[in-house]
């Protein structure tokens, strides 16, 4: 049993409902954060947040703590079953879940789960030690979260979890590259190699013209497309979104939605990934086709919005963590399938003319139920001319529907690539997308920006 | 214990602060208790400076024994970091005091099934037989805060907030639109107790806004057009935030957050001399703003807190700075560090920043435009890393034709280049309509924080704006 596990456990002998899980995330991290070269916000983390749900009679009530000692865990489950006490009952609860069995994923790395302060700050070193063109800014983080979920009705499931990022932007005045490396396991995250890739990135940017606004085709590197699917699945490939008819896969499961080329899964188990193997309700993780060769088929559901689906649905193991509740399930392990391009300057051959993009910057939902997406290019913009990378570009505005963005795909990449999509807001949840580089024939400039670096 | 232990163990300066957070927040939807969630939270968090570098540790312990392990952590990553590190910090006053927020009803002593009936009785209010989502939440939060630095401050705070808000999600035939009061993304909170939630009036507002999310639907798209736009004080208030309030942090003008939210488009050097906006423009720091979610006695540096100019009259006048970034442009004093919680170093932040408000109503905005569209109420916002290319979307928009309101209009965007939108600024509605609003969500710094902060904001008229983006 982890220490998680027996936290949940004294949590629920602490709580007196009818019904109670605890939920425990037990986090022990640094992060080492470097700008111009030099480390200046270096954050380590050591915490432990439970958060109990307690149902009486079809009323429940949350509550969390961080305070793990008898009288701590005896506070929560006075707060949480005063919270469930104020509720007035709810007909669609659908009782907490019992055990199943869960599926056997890797994920941790016992040499990652030991780095320490000092290693991280090595770490953090050797992406400024293998930059010498460019001051460089990011950051290396490396963390362990010991994550369990026990229930009253017998669920106890955990978890033990490492992760390790290098993010590197190397810019001056007019220029700018990025890389990220993100894995489970340490040693696959070489911080040099990332500075480096960002750095020589950073040299092809100096010198940035500016385009006129309009549709071009394009080739999105992961590191954009990755961001960009991310958004568009935060609604449409969710339940809720669904259920709330927000989604653009609203009316459209079992349809075609994009071009024949686009596979699109939900995977927690993928050891590519960042692998899970339970969700905030200890439900089983399950690899979800949310769309297979351009056709519509599924989206993520958990325990509460299958109860609440007119249909049969059944939970997919996605129920969020206590502070997203509100967002309903989330596809937290999105995986696109590849294509058969041998890499990205395969893909500009095929685009031919147009735009190749590095990466995007501050990403808004203008319209989820049609997938209209905007955000600015970032770090790495080219046009694309005969069929190569040729000039660099400013930061570009774009304006798409994902949709017609997905429509029609002339190429992808064989290798996918796990792109990090963890801010590290709140507790420790690393999360990311695998997917390769894309090619699209209609990426909508939809105004210009100012020159890349800082 | 903390400070004592840093600086045994090597360092040239530390603080030390103590915080207990509670965080309670009750969400209703469509007639049913979504969640009823209260959060607390405790521990310590050490900053330390060793050889000119900066360090952090926390520990959820508030014991010695937490006490002393953050303080060795912290010096230990501290020396461990690779660079240069040369770092002094503007001079500060040793202070102590105690500050807490004035209230009325303290919103915890409000019980939950109160806050539960408040909720659903607003949402009731939003009925329409097109809306298919009613939404209505409620929250309210206690930070009760110390700090003590190697240099004598001595700060006990209490910080205490609540809010709220509606949301009417509409839709039909392939079509969804939202409307939101008091604003999207949250509502509005305030410093302030209970009686600012019932001040906000969800539920004599809740049928104006089920009507509107309706109507939508009826609506016709907001066209392409370059036209006259005014825009609705809580929209103002984001345009600030995004495209004043952050471009302002001299931290990010440094590059110090260049990796995760961006830069500037600002320079050191562009203090006092660059034209930001128009004479109409004027643009003030406040962290001791009467309820902004802002506002305290001091920062998490031990800075008092004060009010300070930042654009007058258009032109650039200040920065909001840390001790660091104020050492490190020979101006002020810092002042604006805040931190996340315990278990985050405090970075440059916004605390209460407003628009001034110029004169006459908004209805005089509207009644001086031959041609134009009237904005209210964010949908979607995105700025570029330095602050300059930005594109807004507002949940409701009307037609302007003869100086009056025309028909309705949905997804209404605008899109400009910062200093050349505030430079087509020609008029501010008057201190009658000036409203306060308070953002839960504003994002910064790896790993991640989010802070609260308010700004004040009257409508704004602007000439000239590309509206009508599509995709």
């Amino acid at each position: 049993m982890t220490r998680a596990l027996e936290i949940g456990a004294s949590a629920l002998e602490a709580a007196a409902g009818d019904e109670a899980e605890a939920i425990v995330v037990a986090e022990r991290s640094g992060l080492a954060r470097f700008a111009a070269s030099e480390v200046h916000q270096p954050t380590l983390i050591e915490n432990v947040v439970v958060t109990l749900r307690v149902a009486q009679d079809g009323k429940t009530g949350l509550a969390s703590t961080n305070r793990i000692e008898p009288d701590g865990l005896r506070d929560l489950a006075a707060r949480a079953a005063a919270a469930a006490d104020s509720a007035p009952r709810d007909e669609d609860f659908p009782g907490l879940g019992t055990p199943e069995p869960l599926p056997e994923v890797t994920g941790c790395d016992d040499d990652t789960a030991e780095l320490g302060p000092d290693d991280q700050a090595r770490l953090a070193a050797s992406a400024i030690a293998a930059a010498t063109s460019y001051p460089i800014y990011g950051y290396f983080t490396s963390g362990v979260t010991d994550f369990a979920v026990a229930s009253s009705t017998g669920v106890a499931a955990s978890q033990l979890l490492t992760d390790a990022t290098a993010l590197v932007i190397a810019a001056a005045d007019g220029a700018s590259g990025y890389a990220d490396r993100t894995s489970w396991a340490a040693g696959r995250v070489d911080p040099a190699d990332v500075a480096r890739e960002a750095e020589e990135k950073a040299a092809r940017t100096a010198g940035a013209r500016t385009i006129d606004a309009g549709r071009y085709r394009a080739v999105l590197e992961p590191y954009a497309f990755g961001e960009l699917l991310q958004y568009f699945a935060y609604v449409s490939f969710g339940a809720q979104g669904l259920l709330e008819e927000r989604s653009y896969l609203c009316g459209r499961i079992g349809k075609r939605v994009f071009d024949e080329r686009v596979s699109i899964a939900d995977d927690a188990l993928d050891p590519r990934g960042l692998p899970k193997a339970f969700d905030f309700e200890g439900m089983p993780k399950q690899r979800v086709a949310l769309v297979e060769e351009g056709i519509a088929r599924e989206v993520v559901w958990d325990r509460q919005t299958a109860a609440r689906a007119a249909d049969s649905a059944v939970t997919t193991g996605h129920a969020p963590p206590p502070s997203l509740r509100e967002y309903g399930p989330l596809p937290f392990a999105l995986s696109v399938g590849p294509g058969e391009a041998a890499s990205a300057d395969d893909l500009v051959e095929l685009v031919g003319d147009g735009i190749y993009v590095t990466r995007l910057h501050y990403l808004s939902i203008v319209d989820p139920r049609q997938g209209v997406i905007t955000g600015m290019t970032r770090d790495g913009t080219f046009r694309i001319r005969d069929g190569r990378v040729a000039e660099p570009l400013v930061n570009l505005r774009f304006t798409v529907s994902v949709p017609e963005l997905l429509a029609e795909v002339p190429g992808l990449t064989r290798e996918p690539k796990l792109v990090n999509q963890s801010d590290f807001y709140g507790e420790r949840f690393p999360y990311g997308v695998l997917t390769p580089a894309i090619a699209t024939t209609d990426f909508n400039v939809s105004g210009v920006g100012s020159a890349p670096g800082i | 214990m903390a400070v004592e232990a840093a600086l045994a163990a090597g360092a040239s300066y530390a603080d030390a602060r103590v915080v207990l957070h509670r965080d309670q927040s009750v969400s209703t939807k469509n007639g049913r208790v979504e969640n009823v969630f209260d959060v607390d939270s405790e521990g310590i968090g050490v900053r330390v400076l060793v050889g000119g570098a900066w360090g952090f540790a926390c520990d959820r312990r508030l014991s010695d024994e937490g006490a002393r392990a953050a303080a060795a952590r912290a010096t230990g990553f501290a020396r461990a970091a690779a660079g240069r590190h040369q770092r002094a910090l503007a001079p500060v006053e040793a202070r102590n005091g105690i500050y807490q927020t004035p209230l009325e009803r303290d919103p915890f002593s409000v019980s939950l099934s109160e806050k539960v009936e408040h909720c659903l009785r607003a949402e009731k209010a939003l009925a329409h037989p097109d809306v298919k989502v009613t939404q209505a939440f409620v929250r309210a939060q206690r930070e009760h805060k110390f700090l003590v630095s190697s240099e004598g401050s001595d700060i006990e705070q209490e910080l205490v907030e609540c809010g709220g808000g509606i949301d009417a999600l509409a839709s039909r035939d392939g079509l969804f639109q939202v409307r939101s009061y008091p604003s999207a993304h949250g509502g509005w909170s305030s410093q302030a107790g209970w009686e600012y939630v019932e001040g906000l009036g969800l539920e004599r507002e809740a049928p104006r806004v089920g009507e509107q999310a309706a109507a939508l639907l009826q609506a016709d798209p907001c066209p392409a057009a370059v036209t006259t736009i005014v825009v609705d004080a809580e929209q103002v208030a984001l345009q600030v935030h995004e495209s004043v309030g952050h471009p302002i942090e001299l931290d990010r003008v440094y590059g110090t957050e260049a990796s995760y939210a961006g830069t500037s488009f600002l320079k050191p050097d562009d203090l006092d001399s660059l034209r930001y906006g128009s004479e109409h423009m004027n643009v003030t720091a406040d962290s001791t703003t009467p309820g902004g979610l802002g506002t305290f006695a001091f920062d998490d540096e031990g800075v008092a807190a004060d009010r300070e100019p930042i654009v007058a009259e258009g032109v650039l006048r200040g920065f909001l700075t840390s001790r660091e970034t104020a050492a490190r442009i020979g101006a002020g004093r810092g002042g604006s560090m805040r931190a996340d919680g315990w278990s985050r170093m405090p970075l440059v932040r916004m605390s209460n920043l407003h628009l001034e408000p110029g004169e006459g109503s908004v209805e005089e905005l509207i009644g001086g435009v031959d041609d134009g569209v009237y904005l209210q109420t964010n949908k979607s916002w995105s700025i570029d890393d330095k602050r300059l290319n930005f594109q807004f979307g507002t949940q409701i928009a009307w037609e302007i034709k003869g100086g009056k309101l025309g028909r309705m209009l949905r997804d209404a965007t605008y899109t400009g280049i910062t200093p050349v939108f505030w430079g087509s600024l020609d008029a501010v509605a008057g201190r009658s309509e000036w409203r306060l609003s308070g953002l839960t969500n504003c994002g910064k710094g790896q790993p991640g924080q989010s802070a609260h902060v308010s700004h004040g904001a009257s409508p704004a008229r602007f000439t000239g704006v590309q509206i009508g983006v599509r995709a």
